[in-house]
């Protein structure tokens, strides 16, 4: 990069919101998926809107392509560098910038890590409900560039229902302020239409939430299974039967394993082959009522025993374990691919047992931990990235999932986005039609596609989708 | 302008225990150099990240890997969130001293090390000569002079508390008893520098230890765990130092050995890792380790704790809060047993601070090397202590006490600092025997 935008930009963030060292570099190469590296050419940390704007200037003057970046825990690529690109941190960016607990809302700086909002308004009796199991560390900001999801997303619904207001800066370095906290402001639902973007639209830098309630009561049950097809069906059931927990989750014996033997343990039992992790909330009769009515649906599915956390300490902790489940597969091998799918509930068991298989003939580990209520499941796969030919087996049993997943009427992504992980699979999702409209409503915001370029979309695809398009020639996606 | 000199192909660290690590990132967030920088090769992943990469051969370990690793406390906070048990204090101890013997050193680093970790700290005679220096040095002033000469790096040179007069620097001296009841007995093991800084400290963990009913006996010429050299890069005089401090309390091999001092606790508690090549001293770091145990773990226990209870009178020391030194809840996974001591002095009362498993800034010889970021951490704490009322931060390190102390006296707060020993003996009933 040539000194003289670099002297700009140090002259904006200031030396400590400047990487350029070689080394300090590389540590920014990939963000969850591992698989994918790039070091970047420079990691810009602003401090607020202004200096993120005149950054984004800056770039925008010298054609320089970015991407941009929270706390870097994604796990489909969306945060990991471009080819001779720049890297926008939200890392100094952590106010929390107004807490409204009257009205119910916070808005924030966007590297505010998840769980700090949670514990700001704490004491309002309010949290912050999307609660992906990276909330320790990951940032709101990511959580709207990826619409991320969470266990509890089953009854509160992913980011995007959460968003209130944003103040977004654009590829020019333009501010649109798109912060009114109205529920339903005139006009379009731009904010509706940002969260979700992958990083592709512009960076948010300021974001207003709404804040929910904390339910007067919580029961947290773990329900232990003898198998894992039997246990999915039961989820299948519930749904069903119209029963609405806050949260449905599913751990089977590698992952109870895995996470037994980390600081998280949670005393969830090794023999099992499965267990359901599920939460009830509301008032006390309602709670007892659905709680009561969970139970034959259950013991008609092989239940062995059903754990109630006695207090909040044992809530807390069983929730930790599933949370920290997919660090805890660094125990089985250096790397793992979390695949992110999505199929109607009525087809889990199904699917569970089509990624079994597709492991087991492949001779891969594979373990399961998933958020069931939603149908949205996560197939680890444990591999080590320096064998190449594991790699290339790990690969073709993601992409059989993800077909599958597609021909069960499902989809490639429930919560960590497509970015580079599952792009190729887009064209399988979707026709040349629907791919060219997306691609339309991101050069309205993005003419030059400097944006996180080179993510999303299918690279054979975009070819074919490009001519149709006015005004873009050349450019290299 | 590289002036490294690593041998061809030769890895600072063991490639494998950077495999444990799967990128999660889950540590990010409480990692006190992330948090301060918002930069990620100062987090426990980027470090991790940057040692495989180094050992996979795909960098070398220059000026920009030197500042990654150097800045890094320690605190090991990331140890107590990391799900896939990543052993990072093992691998930066080995990535510092392989660094250590590839870098050109500065000179502030140089005099500690050869000085301090070489001469001063082995033995009881070079830490009394320091410590008699420093006092000189401080009764004429001349601490004040160094410390405005020396400018950001002095700093910690004059907030370094006053050297007690010479009465109060007397080692304990404590003898064995009359052969017979072994099972009440144990070493107090007084340090290199609490004799002399905090000789009152010794005397109070030994009060309060004899009024749980233990026996406690004190080591006349052991002086130096070797934390410190393990910590900044120097594991062959770790060795030596661990060698000796083995043999010294080897003889009695039934009675444990209590510490006061949070981060020497921890260090010992993991002498076997000093040993993993060494079948032989890896045995006897294993026998010595199982017997070390922490001041307050050693007194929670209910046979010891039960007649000090009896013992302890109304609390002398206002609102405390319980600060947990990094290498008593992280280190050593200790956090119940401190909280439990003070609950039961009769109608003390305890407050929580917002986050007090956070790092001080302490990080043994840290805040001498880096006084900005030390600076920085201790002013966050120095706020949460504010807000929570306390009248007296308690502490279990002697490195953390310096630290706040010197934080204190500079924001000419009331507010004081005690070891938990001195809470206790304080807070005993008098003349009963």
């Amino acid at each position: 990069m040539q000194e003289q935008i670099v002297t700009q930009l140090r002259a904006i963030v200031g030396p400590e919101g400047i990487l350029t060292d070689s080394t300090a570099l590389l540590a920014y190469e990939s963000d969850g998926l591992t698989l994918k590296r790039q070091r970047p050419e420079l990691v810009l940390l602003p401090r607020d809107t202004n200096e993120t704007a005149q950054c984004m200037r800056v770039l925008h003057e010298h054609g320089i392509p970015l991407v941009p970046r929270g706390a870097g825990t994604g796990l489909s690529g969306g945060a990991t560098p471009v080819p001779n690109g720049v890297l926008v941190g939200t890392a100094r960016m952590r106010d929390v910038l107004e807490l409204n607990a009257e009205d119910r809302f916070a808005r924030v700086q966007a590297g505010v890590v998840n769980v700090d909002l949670t514990r700001c308004c704490d004491g309002d009796g309010l949290f912050y409900a999307p609660d992906p199991s990276s909330q320790m560390a990951c940032t709101i900001g990511g959580n709207v560039a990826e619409n991320s999801g969470g266990p509890h997303c089953f009854k509160y619904g992913s980011t995007t229902r959460h968003i209130l207001g944003l103040v977004i800066v654009t590829a020019t370095g333009e501010v649109l302020h798109l912060d009114e906290a109205d529920v339903d402001p005139a006009g379009f639902d731009l904010v509706g239409l940002f969260v979700g973007s992958e990083g592709m639209f512009g960076i948010a830098t300021e974001i207003t939430v709404q804040l929910t309630p904390i339910p007067p009561v919580t029961e947290t049950l773990l329900a232990i299974f003898k198998a894992l097809d039997p246990c999915c069906d039961a989820v299948s059931d519930l749904i069903a039967a119209r029963l609405e927990p806050s949260a449905i989750e599913i751990l089977d014996k590698l992952a109870i394993q895995a996470v037994e033997a980390s600081v998280f343990a949670a005393g969830y039992p090794q023999e099992a082959e499965a267990v359901l992790l599920l939460e009830v909330e509301g008032r006390e009769s309602a709670v007892e009522d659905t709680v009561e009515r969970m139970l034959p649906i259950l013991e008609a599915h092989g239940l062995l025993e059903v754990r109630r956390a006695r207090d909040a300490g044992e809530r807390r902790k069983l929730w930790a374990g599933r949370k920290g489940a997919f660090g805890a597969m660094g125990r089985i091998a250096p790397d793992l691919y979390v695949a992110d799918v999505v199929v109607p509930r009525t087809r889990l068991r199904e699917i569970v047992r089509y990624a079994t298989d597709v492991c087991s003939e492949r001779n891969l580990k594979i373990s399961n931990v998933f958020h069931a209520g939603d149908g949205n499941i996560h197939p680890n796969i444990s591999y080590d990235r320096r064998d190449e030919e594991e790699v290339a087996r790990v690969l073709e049993a993601g992409d059989l999932i993800m077909e599958t997943c597609i021909k069960y009427g499902g989809s490639l992504s429930g919560e960590h986005g497509v970015g580079l992980e599952k792009q190729a699979m887009m064209s399988r999702l979707f026709t040349p039609d629907d791919l060219s409209v997306m691609e339309r409503v991101r050069r309205c915001l993005d003419p030059d596609g400097r944006l996180n370029p080179g993510k999303m979309f299918p690279v054979r695809s975009c070819k074919e989708v490009r001519p149709q398009l006015a005004g873009s020639p050349g450019e290299s996606t | 302008m590289s002036t490294f000199s690593k041998e061809a192909g030769a890895a600072l660290i063991e490639h494998a225990l950077s495999l444990d690590c799967i990128h999660c990132g889950l540590c990010l967030h409480t990692c006190p150099t992330y948090q301060l920088t918002g930069n990620e090769s100062a987090s426990p992943r980027g470090r991790i990240h940057l040692m495989r990469a180094e050992a996979e051969g795909r960098i070398e370990p220059d000026h920009g890997f030197e500042e990654a690793m150097d800045s890094c406390l320690l605190c090991l906070r990331c140890e107590s969130v990391c799900p896939a048990g990543v052993s990072f204090e093992s691998m930066m101890e080995d990535c510092r001293d392989g660094l250590d013997s590839v870098r050109p050193k500065g000179w502030l680093v140089r005099v500690v090390r050869r000085i301090g970790f070489g001469h001063i700290l082995p033995s009881r005679r070079g830490i009394r000569l320091a410590l008699g220096a420093l006092k000189l040095a401080q009764v004429l002033g001349l601490t004040r002079v160094a410390s405005t000469l020396l400018g950001a790096r002095g700093r910690a040179l004059g907030s370094l508390p006053p050297v007690p007069p010479r009465a109060e620097r007397q080692p304990l001296n404590l003898a064995a008893p009359t052969p017979g009841s072994e099972s009440s007995q144990a070493w107090l093991m007084e340090g290199c520098v609490m004799p002399e800084l905090f000789g009152r400290v010794n005397r109070a963990s030994a009060t309060v230890l004899a009024a749980a009913g233990v026996h406690c006996r004190t080591h006349a010429e052991h002086t130096c765990c070797g934390a410190l050299h393990a910590h900044n890069g120097d594991l062959t005089g770790a060795r030596e130092l661990a060698r000796s401090t083995i043999i010294a309390f080897e003889s009695s091999a039934r009675i444990p050995v209590v510490i006061n001092s949070a981060g020497c606790g921890s260090h010992m508690k993991e002498y076997p890792r000093l040993f993993s090549d060494d079948p032989e001293w890896l045995e006897r770091a294993r026998a010595f380790s199982s017997r070390v145990v922490d001041f307050t773990e050693f007194l929670a226990a209910p046979e010891r704790l039960n007649p000090l209870k009896s013992r302890l009178g109304p609390s002398q020391s206002g609102t405390l809060a319980f600060d947990d030194p990094c290498h008593l809840c992280h280190g050593q996974g200790v956090r119940s047993a401190p909280r439990t001591l003070l609950a039961s002095i009769p109608g003390a009362e305890v407050v929580e601070l917002e986050d007090p498993e956070a790092c001080c800034g302490s990080a043994g010889i840290h805040s001498m090397l880096r006084p900005e970021d030390s600076s920085a951490l201790l002013a966050e704490k120095l706020e949460d202590l504010e807000r929570s009322g306390a009248q007296t931060l308690v502490t279990a390190n002697p490195g953390c006490h310096m630290q706040w102390a010197g934080g204190l006296t500079q924001a000419n707060s009331p507010k004081q600092v005690q070891h938990i020993a001195e809470v206790l003996a304080q807070a005993l009933k008098p003349n009963a025997s």
